[in-house]
């Protein structure tokens, strides 16, 4: 996966907001690619700042908030600098987004082939409304709703399908890159697992890049090739999916993913559990925000924030025990492979 | 992996919560008051604002006395007088050797004041004198003989000469001819008390309308505040069982007060003080019907959507009984939409009263009301502008003023004072 | 507590029978429609269910929505009437008792719910929620409800319990949320415990901690829990039994470890692989069935299940599968529940 092209890069990206008791960073100076063709998976708990990325991506960052710093380059190009014209052309064209609640995100009163009519004419005003209408119901068979339902309201729809057809609007339009947003956390466990099949079928067909943003472990286990883990605004480890499950360096990531329950009987039967709790982003702790909870903190922790470096090919973590330091009294350990 | 993890959950978690957030238990009512214009910006300035404003015309309304220069139904000065303009003060001019003599000296039967036939002066001695009757005991009375001329410099002449015992003129008159006249001067004004001044003028029978406004407040106070209560004390318990308790009786005092909501409001309060009277009783009550639907409706309402919360649901679970839900959990979360009701009930109440007294309704015609002045004041709007625009400055001004408490009051009663 | 219907001192095994459970919720209709319908129709949120618990055993009920697994339990612990059958609670039979009865009787059975935030009233302290059941049930011991409080918050892990007892829910995070719900449950020491999804709305590495509070605290006070759950992956942490729901029907119902490890109903199979393990060596391989739940007004014939099954017969849709005992314990409703084995 990392000799693939660079789809996506994000570099210093900050988003702050404004509230009452001050100032959040919700995204605090984090960079990271995403790889043509690949699924990656952004995890992490309520209130890391894993949606505001993803809004971010797609510069959909709504007053309280605003993106305060950093460069997002698609192509070749810094989508910061682009205007108010060229980021309508941007949004669902190139970056498209599936939400968590279809309902609030599909317009009631209209129907589903008009949804999907009215994108394509949107950004592609030659194409008829025969063909576009053409183009969508084929669409739609392929994502598994019978072309007679095309003209079906969205409460007319099961959540799964108004997912899907959340799906389709992002694939009618040939997007390079969809950004779920917790997409399958309010639907029932088998469609959960059918809509994860669908993301696996048309990366393979379409080529489409995923950014799936989710606090669902599992579904990240099961669905994506990368891994990226968010804390408190920064992202603290990245790399292969299997790389980081066999073996998490952060000691964040090591205790996430042995609190996850696991249904296999043989298999972590009994759950680490965190202490303490996710901070609040007004006050966040000092040096590395994790060093509060961390069983492996060091002097250092508290003092100053650490940088995400590779320390293996493909492999980025940020974290002290990776990275040497003058201040650091303690001895870095190579990281063994 | 297990060996090296340390379960211990909360006493870390506490070391996590910044610690402003701590100090606000420690500290009393009044530091609390100050910390919270932190959080809430701009709605704390609205609040202390329109409360400073409103804590202000309560004081005005319970002690008028003080602020108030002159009684608000005497006539105490010249009719139709502008804001500021000082009465045209009359003086009496007398021989120097006499002094500085007054009306008072000089008020006896036996003496002669002189004016100038037609001038206003003859009438600024008729008030100087009555309201010097007025002030004297028993048995004295003051009416010097009035002796009136063609011109000036005739009763001038004839003071000098000695005929008469002191002239009542206008200064600008005299300034220009007094100086022929060495042996006179000017006394003393004619009226002790027509230095203070009309600073909002004076309304056609010559009341200053600066202490009548002073005085309205008491009365628009009064009746805001009362009929207000009387609504709430009514409304809101029917709500909350209406809505509580549902069915029949709901649905029936729900047509009721709707029947009641849907009447234009003066109307309805014209309707009822009409059939129950004069009188400021009755006024207060047939505003206070008036607004009875409304508190009920939101009541009403309120206690609904309250009643399917979770919460509800899980005291019921506990084994609360229903009295104690109905007092420990709908109630307190139906209070902040009561309070803001009612600031605005009370703004619109002195409204309504203003507007009822305006169409002559309920209040006895001399009382010092807002609404009253804006009636009588209504033909001179052209010549005094000032007669009705106070008044209606006022009104308007005190209703915004609870308005404006109301509103920015429900941002401050909602308990989410973090997002979390 | 001196009366003795509401503590009949039974020696049964268990704790909690529900017989042939039904609970139909009529379909709303609008103000013309209902003269133009001819017959009522019903949403079937359960479908005549039967189940046992016994005392100190967790019961986990699993299904996906519309299985009927919520509103079982609000009919177990008396929240919501019954359409038909019968539920007895240590011998007693809940529709023998009036309104004021079941409200005392609550004492033994309480609720841990889904949404912590929305089941505490912002109104009130957290030391004053949590006493409510102290204040109901345990009028006369009123000097040491304080203390009880206290106590009661130091076990669930809010520690210092001062610090916590004069904050309003918006205080306080979510986990810590969840365990003031569990405090003001068990205050009273019930003896069941209905636990409504109750570390859902949790943060992830919360809920390990939540878990284990429960399992503790289950342990401590010899707790009896109905857990209801859509997490085949959480209910393999806390609970003894597990029921599986589709539809308002129990399919299939035995010990947890054996339902896990030879699960025998075709859905149970597909539910269970569904599930994502948190191990990419262990995707999914195996497919899901086709189409969606149906609609509870509307359920198709014979086996629920039926239109989805891979393996459906004739009889699957011309015939309701009883639950059968196959394996020691462990019951399943299917007519060919034996090829699965």
């Amino acid at each position: 996966m990392t000799d693939n092209k660079v789809l996506m890069q994000i570099r210093d990206l900050s988003v702050e907001y404004k509230t009452r008791l001050g100032m959040v960073s919700a995204v605090d100076h984090v960079s990271f690619e995403i790889y043509e063709g690949e699924i990656l998976g952004l995890v992490g708990e309520s209130g890391c700042g894993k949606s505001t990325m993803g809004k971010a991506l797609m510069r959909m960052i709504q007053p309280p908030g605003r993106i305060s710093g950093g460069q997002l380059i698609f192509d070749d190009e810094d989508i910061m600098t682009y205007d108010q014209k060229q980021m309508q052309a941007f949004r669902g064209r190139k970056v498209s987004m599936i939400f968590q609640d279809p309902m609030t995100s599909l317009n009631p009163v209209q129907r589903m082939d008009e949804h999907l009519v009215e994108a394509i004419q949107v950004h592609f005003p030659e194409i008829s409304k025969e063909e576009a209408l053409v183009k969508a119901s084929e669409l739609i068979e392929r994502l598994g709703i019978q072309s007679n339902r095309m003209s079906s309201y969205p409460h007319q729809l099961s959540g799964g399908m108004r997912q899907r057809v959340m799906v389709a609007l992002g694939l009618i339009l040939n997007a390079n890159l969809i950004i779920a947003d917790e997409a399958t956390t309010s639907l029932d466990v088998i469609v959960e697992a059918k809509l994860a099949d669908e993301f696996r079928d048309i990366r393979e067909e379409f080529g489409v890049t995923m950014l799936v943003i989710t606090h669902n472990i599992a579904l990240v286990a099961e669905l994506s090739d990368r891994l990226a883990v968010m804390y408190a605004g920064h992202v603290v480890e990245i790399g292969d999916v299997y790389h980081v499950f066999d073996d998490p360096l952060h000691p964040y990531t090591k205790g996430l993913l042995h609190s996850v329950p696991n249904i296999k009987l043989d298999e972590e039967n009994e759950l680490y559990k965190m202490p303490g709790e996710p901070p609040n982003l007004t006050h966040p702790p000092s040096g590395c925000r994790f060093h509060p909870r961390c069983p492996k903190a060091m002097d250092i922790c508290s003092r100053l924030e650490p940088d995400l470096i590779e320390v293996e090919p493909g492999r980025h973590v940020k974290c002290w025990l990776y990275e040497d330091h003058p201040e650091k009294t303690e001895s870095t350990p190579e990281v063994a492979k | 992996m297990k060996n090296e993890i340390d379960i211990n959950p909360t006493q870390e978690a506490q070391a996590e919560t910044p610690e402003w957030l701590l100090d606000l238990d420690k500290v009393g009512f009044v530091r609390r008051l100050f910390l919270a214009r932190k959080w809430y910006g701009g709605d704390w300035w609205f609040v202390a604002i329109s409360a400073v404003f409103l804590l202000f015309f309560i004081i005005v309304g319970i002690f008028p006395q003080w602020f108030a220069p002159y009684d608000p139904s005497a006539e105490v000065g010249p009719s139709l007088l502008a804001p500021g303009v000082a009465p045209s003060s009359y003086v009496l001019v007398a021989p120097i050797e006499s002094g500085n003599i007054t009306v008072k000296d000089i008020g006896d039967k036996t003496n002669n004041i002189g004016f100038v036939i037609g001038s206003p002066a003859s009438q600024s001695l008729r008030e100087a004198t009555d309201a010097l009757n007025d002030s004297a005991p028993e048995g004295v009375r003051y009416q010097p003989r009035q002796m009136r001329y063609e011109t000036l410099e005739e009763g001038l002449d004839a003071l000098a000469a000695g005929e008469i015992d002191g002239f009542v003129a206008s200064p600008d008159e005299l300034s220009e001819v007094l100086d022929k006249y060495p042996t006179l001067q000017i006394a003393n004004t004619l009226r002790e008390d027509a230095s203070k001044g009309f600073v909002m003028g004076t309304n056609q029978i010559g009341q200053d309308v600066f202490s009548r406004i002073i005085w309205g407040t008491r009365i628009a106070l009064i009746v805001g505040l009362s009929s207000a209560m009387i609504s709430l004390v009514i409304g809101v318990p029917l709500g909350l069982i209406s809505g509580f308790v549902g069915g029949p009786l709901d649905r029936v005092l729900t047509l009721i007060m709707d029947s009641l909501y849907s009447f234009p409001g003066l109307i309805l309060a014209i309707a009822i003080a009409a059939v129950l009277g004069a009188g400021i009783g009755n006024i207060i009550v047939s505003i206070a019907v008036l607004y009875i639907p409304t508190y009920y409706r939101i009541v009403r309402g309120q206690t609904l959507s309250v009643k399917k919360e979770l919460y509800v649901e899980a005291a019921r679970s506990l084994g609360t009984s229903w009295t104690k839900i109905l007092t420990k959990y709908i109630f307190p979360n139906v209070i902040p939409s009561v309070v803001i009701i009612f600031s605005v009930n009370v703004g619109d109440a002195i409204l309504t009263e203003a507007g009822l007294s305006f169409l002559g309704f309920g209040l006895p015609p001399d009382t010092p009301d807002w609404g009253i002045d804006l009636a009588r004041g209504q033909d001179y709007v052209r010549r005094a502008w000032w007669l009705i625009s106070y008044p209606g400055l006022m009104v308007s001004i005190v209703t915004l003023s609870f308005s404006m408490l109301g509103e920015s009051l429900s941002e401050i009663l909602n308990p989410k004072l973090t997002d979390r | 507590m001196t009366d003795t219907k509401l503590n009949p001192q039974n020696e049964n095994d268990y704790l909690v029978e529900v017989e042939n459970l039904k609970k139909y919720f009529p379909v709303q209709v609008g103000f013309i429609e209902q003269f133009f319908s001819k017959e009522k129709e019903f949403v079937r949120a359960v479908d005549n269910v039967s189940f046992k618990i016994r005392r100190g055993e967790v019961l986990g009920l699993a299904g996906e929505s519309g299985s009927g697994k919520t509103t079982i339990g609000r009919v177990t612990i008396g929240l919501e009437e019954k359409t038909e059958g019968k539920v007895t609670f240590d011998g007693i039979d809940l529709s023998t008792l009036n309104g004021g009865e079941l409200r005392r009787l609550r004492r033994r059975m309480q609720v841990i719910f889904q949404d912590p935030m929305a089941s505490l009233n912002p109104r009130m302290s957290l030391g004053s929620a949590i006493q409510q059941g102290l204040e109901i049930h345990y009028p006369e011991l009123k000097e040491q409800h304080r203390d009880m409080v206290l106590e009661v918050m130091e076990k669930v892990g809010l520690a210092p319990a001062l610090f916590y007892y004069n904050k309003f829910p918006h205080q306080i995070s979510g986990g810590q949320r969840q365990r003031v719900v569990i405090a003001r449950a068990l205050v009273t020491k019930p003896e069941l415990v209905l636990a409504d999804e109750p570390i859902a709305m949790a943060d992830v590495s919360v809920r390990a901690q939540l878990l284990d509070l429960m399992v503790q605290l289950k342990n401590e006070f010899n707790l009896t829990f109905l857990f209801i759950t859509h997490d085949l992956a959480t209910a393999k942490y806390i609970c003894d039994r597990i029921g599986i729901l589709y539809l308002g029907k129990i399919v299939e119902i035995s010990d947890l470890r054996e339902v896990y490890a030879h699960p025998m109903h075709p859905y149970t199979i597909a539910l269970m692989a569904a599930v994502p393990v948190p191990n990419p060596h262990e995707r999914r391989k195996e497919p899901m069935p086709k189409g969606e739940i149906p609609n509870p007004i509307h359920p198709p014939s014979g086996c629920r299940f039926h239109p989805r099954c891979p393996y459906a017969q004739e009889i699957c849709s011309a015939e309701e599968p009883l639950l059968r005992e196959l394996r020691p314990g462990h019951q399943v409703a299917c007519h060919f529940a034996e090829e699965f084995q």
